[in-house]
C-alpha cells in the first residue's frame, strides 16, 4: 500500500522509510509519524470495533484523548492491548493489530450487537440478567466479557523491565506547548531548576499542528529554537515522552516516561520509568482538548475532531480525506478548513451552528450557517453527511469542533473544583489549586496563542519570584490573538439516529436521557450507570457534552450539574510501571544470617522470617522428609549438643547513666538491681497492659546493657524505645543504637554445650558452672583473641549458651563450632527444631504473644512488678484483664497418643456443642515431640491453671479435626529446670 | 594458642566493579563507631571529639573529614566515626581516644559500605534515592538518612561525583543488587 494520503510538508523525515504492519498488511511511514498518522497516510480509516455495539471505528483525535483507535502493539509476550494509535510512535518493524472483533476487522461477527442495540441500552445488564441468580458469575458475566471489551492480554509474563526514580526541581512545567515553553524559557534563564515534561515525543504542543507565527517565525521553528536554548541550560531538564499523571501532596507529581516504546526493542533497558517529581512550584500548561458534537451516526470512520485533522495535515503531512467538510460551533473549526484548503485539500462546506458571518475566507468551501449535521452514511468509512435542511454532501472526512476544554485535570487531584466559563463554554481551573501550582495557557482558558505565551511567562515569573529568583523583564514572545468565539452547542436535537457521546464506551445521547429518566441524575451516578467517562480516555472528549445534556434534562445549568471528580492518573499507567523493578525476588530485600553460606553448603532448607532467610532444617542423606531431619536435630541436641544461628533476634545497645532505670520503665519486671554480668528475661507491655514483646537484657557494665528482642519486633521495639527516650523521659541519660546486624549470635545447646565452648573460648575466660552460672553474661574472646560475648541463656531448656562474635566472623564461627563439636556429634539445627524444643519447654513465642494476651494469660502475672511504674503496668490491673476465668497458658497432649494436634483448634468441654458459645480457648502451638513420642501443644484455656488433668476436645472445623486432649503443665521437658543449671 | 581461627568475611568484601560512567567499590577495612553524647556532658564530649580527631563534630546532616577519619553528625546527641581499621577493635580504639567522655558502640559489622563514584553517580542514584542530590541541595560532606529500595541507607557526599552509601550488613547483597540494577538501568 502506498502512502496515498501524504501531503507536502510536515515534521516527518521523508528520507527514511519505516515499514510496519497493521492486521498483517505491510505499510510504510516515516520517522516523526505516529501509528495513527501512518495509518491515515496509508488510507486505513477503519482501525477498530467499538466496545459494546462492535461499530466500525476510525481515528478521532491526534492525542492522548483518543477513545477509538485502540490497537494491540507488538506480539508474543511483548503484546500490549489498548494502545492509543495516536500516541504510538512509529518505528521500523512495528506490528499492530486491531482488537475487539470476532472474525476480521472488516467482517466482525459480533457486529450483530449493533442490530440488538434497542435491547442493549445503558444498564441493560443490571435489569436483564436477574435470574437465575447463580447464572451471573458463571454464565452471564463471562459471556458479556467475551463479547464486549477492549483488547486481550498475552497471558505471558511481561519480559520488559521497568524502573522508578526520583527527580527534584524548583519549577515543574507540565506541557511543552507555547505556554510551557514560554514558562521554561523564563524560569530557565532566571537560573531556576526546571523540569519541562511533555507526553509527546516532540516538543511544541499545538505549535507543531498550527501555521501561526511566533516572533516572526513559524511556531514550530520557534519551539525548536527555544528547545535548543533550553538544552544548553544545565538547570533545565527536558523530558519528552513523559506524562505527568498525578498531583500529590507537598508538590509531588507522578510522571511516566516511556523510554523505549518508540523502539523495536528495549535493548535491556527499562521500557518505562515511573518518576516521583518533587517540585517547589509547578506550572500546569497542559493545553486543551477539543470536544465533538453529538449527531446521528457521528462515530463513523472519517469523522474526526477538527483540530486533529489540522494536526495530521500540518504536523504529519497527511490528509485524512480528499473531500472534507467542517462542522463547528466556534471560530477555531474554521482554521482547520483554512489549513486544509491551503494544502490543496478540497473543503466542500463549513457547517456552522451559529448564524454568523464567515470567520475567514476558505477557498472553495461553502459556508452553511445556522445549520447542523443530522446524520451520516458510510458503514466502514464516511461517504456523506445529511444536514438539518436535508441536503446531502458527499464527503469522506468530516472535521467536527464543539469547542475546547482546558486540560485542568491535575488542578483537581487534591479536591479542587473547576468553575464554568460561559464565554469559553468550558470549565476552567478554580481557585483551590494544589498548593504551589499555577496554570497557564489553554489549560487556564487562555485560548489564543498570544495569551498562552504571555501567561506562560507571567506564571513562571510569579512562581520563581516566590522562590527568590529574579523575575524576567523580557517581554513574552509575540504572536497573534486568533479568533476564538464559541457558542454552546452540544448535540443535534433533530437527529433521529443514535448520537454518540462517549465513543470508547458506546454511550449515546439516548443513554444519558435514559439515565435521567431512571433517576441517575447526579453526574457521578450518570457515570456509573452508563459507564460514561471510564476506561483509557476517561471521557476527555465525552464528559462535558454528556453533562451538558444531563443539565438540559434536569433544567439545571452546567455549573449546577457539575463534573465528576478527576483523579490520577491523567492517562493510563501500566501495572508494570507501577510495579517497577519490584518483581520476583526483587519484590523486597532479603536479609541473610552471617552463617548463611555455611548453611547453604550444608543442606539447609531456608524459610522466610520477615525479610530474613533462616535455616529451617539441615537434611542429611537418607532422610525421607523434613520431620526426619527435625526429629534428629531435636534428639541430638538434647542428647549432646546442637548449634543454631539466632542472629535475627533484635539487639539494642543501651548506654547511659539512667539505662537501668530506663529498662525498669520499659519492662514490666524489675531491672534496676540487675547485677553486672547477669542477664534477665524481660517482658514488655503495651500501654493498655497487653503483652508487647519479650526478650532478655544483659548488663555489661553499670551503664551498659544489651537488650534482645524477638525477631519480628526488633524494629518496632527499637522505635518504641526511641519514642520513650525522646518523648516520655527526655531527662534521662539514655542512648540507643541497634546492633542486630553487628553480631553473629549462635545458640549452643545441650549437655555438651560447655564442653564444646571450652574448646573455642580463650583460656583466660572461665566458663565453668561456678564462674559462669545460668543467666550469666560477659565480654570474652574466642579462637585466639576475637572479641565475643557470651550469654548463658536457654530457649531449648538445655544447658545452653548464646555466643556472639562480630558478624564478619559469623560464617567462620559456625564452621568452627561444628568442627569443635565433631567429637560430641554436634548438629546444626534450624528454626523447626528450635520451635519444637521451645514448645517442649513451654516457652511462649509469637503464637502466644499475639497482641491479645496478658501477662496473666501467659502465667507471667507475677512478673508485672507492683513496686515500680512501667509502661502498661497500671492498665494491666483492670478487672476485666484479671478475671478469675481468664484464659491461661497450659500444655495439651492427646488422650490417644497417636492423634495429631492442630494449631488453631478451639477447646470445647466434653458434651458441649462445638460453637462459639462454648469456646474455652485455643491451641496456639503444636509440635511432634521426638522425646515424648507424640504430639504436644501449648494453648490458652479458661482457668487452665486449675484444670490440669481434665480432658477437653480440641475442635478445628476448618481442618475437620476433633481430638480429645488432656490439660497438662506447659513444661513437657525438665519441668524443674535442672538441665539449665548444671 | 587456640586450635581454631576465625576468618573475617564482610558480606561485600573485595567488591570492586567499574561500569560506564561509574565505579562501585566496597571499601576495605571499613570501620564505624557510634558516639553518643551524654546528657549534660555534651560540651565535654564535643571537646573530647575535637581533641581526639582534630575536627569538631559538625552539625546534624553534615560530615567532616579529618585526615582519613570522617566524623558524621547523625542527630543532636549522636555521631559516627568512619575510618579504616582492620582489626575488630574499632570501638575500643575510639573509646580510648575519647577518654570516656562519650558512649561508644561498635557499628562496623552493622553496616556495609559502598562507594559510588563517577560522572554518572547522581544519575544512578536518581533511580533509587528519594532525596535531592543536586550540588545546591546536597553539597560535598552533606549526609542524610534515607531509604533505597526499602533499605535504610546513610548517604554521604564525599566528593562532587562520589557518594558513600551505607546500609545494613544483613541485607548487603540486596543493597548491592539494587545499586547494580540502577547502574544497569541508566541509559
Amino acid at each position: 500500500m502506498t502512502q496515498a494520503n501524504r501531503l507536502k510538508g510536515g515534521q516527518i523525515d521523508r528520507d527514511t522509510t519505516l515499514n510496519f504492519t497493521f492486521n498483517g498488511r505491510n505499510m510504510q511511514g516515516h520517522p516523526g509519524d505516529t501509528l495513527a498518522s501512518a495509518l491515515l497516510a496509508n488510507g486505513q480509516r477503519l482501525v477498530g470495533r467499538s466496545f459494546k455495539y462492535h461499530r466500525p471505528r476510525g481515528i478521532l483525535t491526534a492525542g492522548s484523548e483518543e477513545p477509538n483507535a485502540l490497537v494491540q502493539l507488538r506480539t508474543g509476550a511483548h503484546l500490549e492491548p489498548n494502545t492509543r494509535a495516536t500516541m504510538a510512535e512509529l518505528y521500523d518493524g512495528l506490528t499492530a493489530t486491531s482488537q475487539n472483533h470476532r472474525g476480521s476487522l472488516e467482517f466482525d461477527l459480533m457486529a450483530v450487537a449493533d442490530l440488538l442495540s434497542p435491547f442493549l441500552s445503558a444498564g441493560f445488564y443490571y435489569k436483564t440478567f436477574m435470574w437465575p441468580k447463580s447464572f451471573w458469575e458463571k454464565v452471564y458475566e463471562p459471556a458479556i466479557r467475551k463479547s464486549a471489551g477492549l483488547g486481550s492480554l498475552s497471558m505471558l509474563e511481561d519480559p520488559d523491565i521497568y524502573d522508578k526514580g526520583f527527580l527534584h526541581c524548583d519549577l515543574l512545567i507540565i506541557g511543552a506547548g507555547p505556554a510551557g515553553l514560554s514558562a521554561a524559557l523564563t524560569a530557565g534563564r532566571a537560573g531556576a531548576r526546571v523540569i519541562l515534561a511533555d507526553e509527546d515525543f516532540a516538543t511544541g504542543g499545538r505549535l507543531n499542528a498550527e501555521t501561526m507565527d511566533v516572533d516572526g517565525m513559524a511556531g514550530a521553528d520557534w519551539a525548536a529554537q527555544v528547545v535548543a536554548e533550553l538544552n544548553t541550560m544545565d538547570n533545565v531538564h527536558l523530558m519528552t515522552r513523559t506524562t505527568v499523571y498525578g498531583a500529590y501532596d507537598h508538590g509531588i507529581y507522578g510522571a511516566l516516561e516511556r523510554c523505549t516504546d518508540h523502539l523495536a526493542t528495549s535493548g535491556g533497558k527499562p521500557r518505562q520509568i515511573l518518576w516521583r517529581i518533587y517540585s517547589r512550584r509547578a506550572v500546569l500548561a497542559a493545553g486543551a482538548t477539543e470536544r465533538p458534537i453529538a449527531f446521528g451516526n457521528n462515530d463513523r470512520p472519517g469523522i474526526m475532531l477538527a483540530g486533529a485533522v489540522r494536526t495530521y495535515v500540518n504536523r504529519f503531512g497527511v490528509t485524512p480525506g480528499h473531500e472534507l467538510a467542517v462542522f463547528t460551533n466556534n471560530d477555531d473549526g474554521w482554521r482547520s478548513a483554512a489549513d486544509l484548503a491551503a494544502k490543496g485539500v478540497s473543503v466542500k462546506a463549513i457547517i456552522d451552528t451559529r448564524d454568523a458571518p464567515a470567520v475567514m475566507d476558505v477557498p472553495g468551501a461553502r459556508h452553511i450557517r445556522n445549520a447542523a449535521v443530522v446524520n451520516t452514511v458510510g458503514r466502514k468509512g464516511l461517504r456523506s453527511i445529511t444536514l438539518t435542511d436535508d441536503q446531502v454532501i458527499d464527503v469522506d472526512c468530516l472535521a467536527v469542533s464543539g469547542g475546547w476544554s482546558p486540560n485542568l485535570h491535575l488542578t483537581c487531584h487534591q479536591r479542587g473544583r473547576p468553575v464554568w466559563d460561559e464565554g469559553l463554554c468550558a470549565f476552567v481551573p478554580g481557585r483551590d489549586l494544589p498548593p504551589g501550582m499555577a496554570v497557564a495557557g489553554a489549560a487556564n482558558g487562555a485560548m489564543t496563542l498570544a495569551t498562552a505565551l504571555s501567561e506562560g511567562r507571567d506564571m513562571a515569573n510569579a512562581q520563581i519570584k516566590e522562590l527568590g529568583f529574579k523575575a524576567s523583564r523580557k517581554a513574552a514572545p509575540k504572536a497573534e490573538d486568533e479568533p476564538q468565539e464559541c457558542a454552546a452547542f452540544w448535540h443535534v436535537r433533530q437527529s433521529k439516529s443514535r448520537a454518540w457521546l462517549d465513543l470508547q464506551n458506546d454511550v449515546t445521547v439516548k443513554d444519558v436521557k435514559q439515565s435521567y429518566r431512571e433517576g441517575f441524575r447526579s453526574v457521578e451516578h450518570l457515570k456509573r450507570y452508563t459507564t460514561l467517562g471510564m476506561a483509557t480516555d476517561q471521557g476527555k472528549t465525552a464528559n462535558i457534552p454528556a453533562l451538558a445534556i444531563m443539565a438540559e434534562c434536569t433544567g439545571k445549568s452546567i455549573p449546577e450539574t457539575g463534573t465528576t471528580i478527576f483523579r490520577p492518573p491523567y492517562t493510563p499507567i501500566p501495572l508494570g510501571a507501577l510495579g517497577g523493578r519490584a518483581r520476583g525476588k526483587d519484590f523486597r530485600p532479603t536479609r541473610l544470617t552471617p552463617s548463611h553460606e555455611w548453611a547453604k553448603n550444608n543442606g539447609a532448607t531456608f524459610v522466610e522470617v520477615g525479610n530474613w532467610l533462616r535455616a529451617q532444617w539441615f537434611a542429611r542423606p537418607g532422610e525421607q522428609g523434613w520431620r526426619d531431619s527435625v526429629d534428629r536435630e531435636v534428639v541430638m541436641t538434647r542428647r549432646s549438643v546442637g548449634i543454631c544461628d539466632v542472629t535475627t533476634l533484635g539487639k539494642i545497645d543501651i548506654q547511659g547513666r539512667d539505662a537501668a532505670e530506663f529498662l525498669n520503665k520499659v519492662y514490666a519486671n524489675a531491672f534496676g538491681k540487675l547485677a553486672v554480668g547477669k542477664v534477665r528475661y524481660g517482658l514488655m507491655l503495651r500501654e493498655d497492659g497487653i503483652c508487647y514483646d519479650d526478650g532478655t537484657a544483659a548488663r555489661l557494665s553499670d551503664n551498659h546493657f544489651v537488650m534482645t528482642t524477638t525477631t519480628a519486633n526488633a524494629v518496632l521495639v527499637f522505635r518504641r524505645l526511641e519514642f520513650a527516650r525522646q518523648c516520655l523521659w527526655p531527662d534521662m541519660d539514655v542512648h540507643l543504637i541497634s546492633t542486630t546486624d553487628g553480631w553473629a549470635q549462635f545458640a549452643v545447646a545441650g549437655p555438651n554445650a560447655r564442653n564444646l565452648l571450652r574448646k573455642i573460648v580463650d583460656a583466660n575466660h572461665d566458663i565453668s558452672n561456678e564462674a559462669f552460672p545460668f543467666m550469666a553474661c560477659g565480654e570474652i574472646s574466642v579462637c585466639g583473641g576475637t572479641p565475643a560475648r557470651l550469654f548463658r541463656i536457654s530457649f531449648s531448656g538445655e544447658l545452653a549458651y548464646e555466643v556472639a562474635v562480630p558478624a564478619r566472623y559469623g560464617n567462620a564461627m559456625m564452621g568452627v563450632l561444628m568442627q569443635a563439636g565433631k567429637e560430641f556429634d554436634a548438629v546444626p539445627y534450624g528454626t523447626e527444631a528450635l520451635g519444637v524444643m521451645r514448645i517442649e519447654k513451654g516457652h511462649a513465642a509469637g503464637n502466644e504473644l499475639n497482641g491479645q494476651t496478658t501477662a496473666l494469660n501467659l502465667g507471667l502475672g507475677g512478673m508485672v512488678s507492683k513496686k515500680k511504674d512501667s509502661i502498661g503496668s497500671i492498665l494491666s490491673e483492670r478487672p476485666e484483664m484479671n478475671r478469675e476465668d481468664a484464659i491461661r497458658l497450659v500444655g495439651f497432649q492427646p488422650v490417644n497418643k497417636a492423634d495429631k494436634l492442630t494449631a488453631g483448634a478451639h477447646f470445647i468441654n466434653r458434651g458441649d456443642a462445638a460453637n462459639m458459645a462454648n469456646d474455652q480457648g485455643w491451641m496456639t502451638s503444636v509440635a511432634y515431640s521426638p522425646n515424648l513420642g507424640h504430639s504436644i501443644g501449648l494453648g490458652f484455656i479458661k482457668q487452665g491453671h486449675t484444670r490440669k488433668g481434665e480432658i477437653v476436645r480440641a475442635v478445628s472445623p476448618i481442618h475437620g479435626t476433633e481430638v480429645e486432649v488432656e490439660i497438662v503443665p506447659a513444661h513437657f521437658i525438665d519441668p524443674e529446670g535442672e538441665r539449665l543449671r548444671v | 594458642m587456640s586450635d581454631y581461627h576465625l576468618i573475617s568475611a564482610p558480606p561485600l568484601a573485595l567488591y570492586d566493579q567499574s561500569f560506564e560512567g561509574v565505579s562501585l567499590i566496597a571499601p576495605a577495612d571499613f570501620a564505624v563507631v557510634s558516639i553518643a553524647l551524654p546528657l549534660g556532658g555534651e560540651a565535654a564530649a564535643l571537646k573530647a571529639i575535637k581533641s581526639a580527631f582534630g575536627k569538631a563534630l559538625p552539625d546534624v546532616g553534615k560530615s567532616v573529614l579529618s585526615k582519613s577519619v570522617r566524623l558524621v553528625r547523625m542527630s543532636l546527641d549522636q555521631g559516627f566515626v568512619i575510618f579504616s581499621h582492620a582489626t575488630p577493635d574499632a570501638e575500643s580504639f575510639v573509646a580510648k581516644k575519647l577518654k570516656d567522655a562519650a558512649y561508644t558502640t561498635d557499628q562496623t559489622d552493622v553496616w556495609t559500605g559502598l562507594i559510588l563514584s563517577g560522572p554518572k553517580a547522581r544519575t544512578v542514584l536518581e533511580r533509587i534515592c528519594p532525596i535531592d542530590l543536586h550540588g545546591q541541595a546536597f553539597a560535598v560532606n552533606d549526609t542524610a538518612r534515607t531509604t533505597m529500595e526499602h533499605l535504610g541507607t546513610l548517604i554521604i557526599r564525599t566528593g562532587d561525583d562520589e557518594f558513600l552509601l551505607m546500609s545494613a550488613s544483613s541485607s548487603a547483597h540486596s543493597f548491592l543488587h539494587a545499586i547494580e540494577i540502577s547502574i544497569r538501568n541508566i541509559a
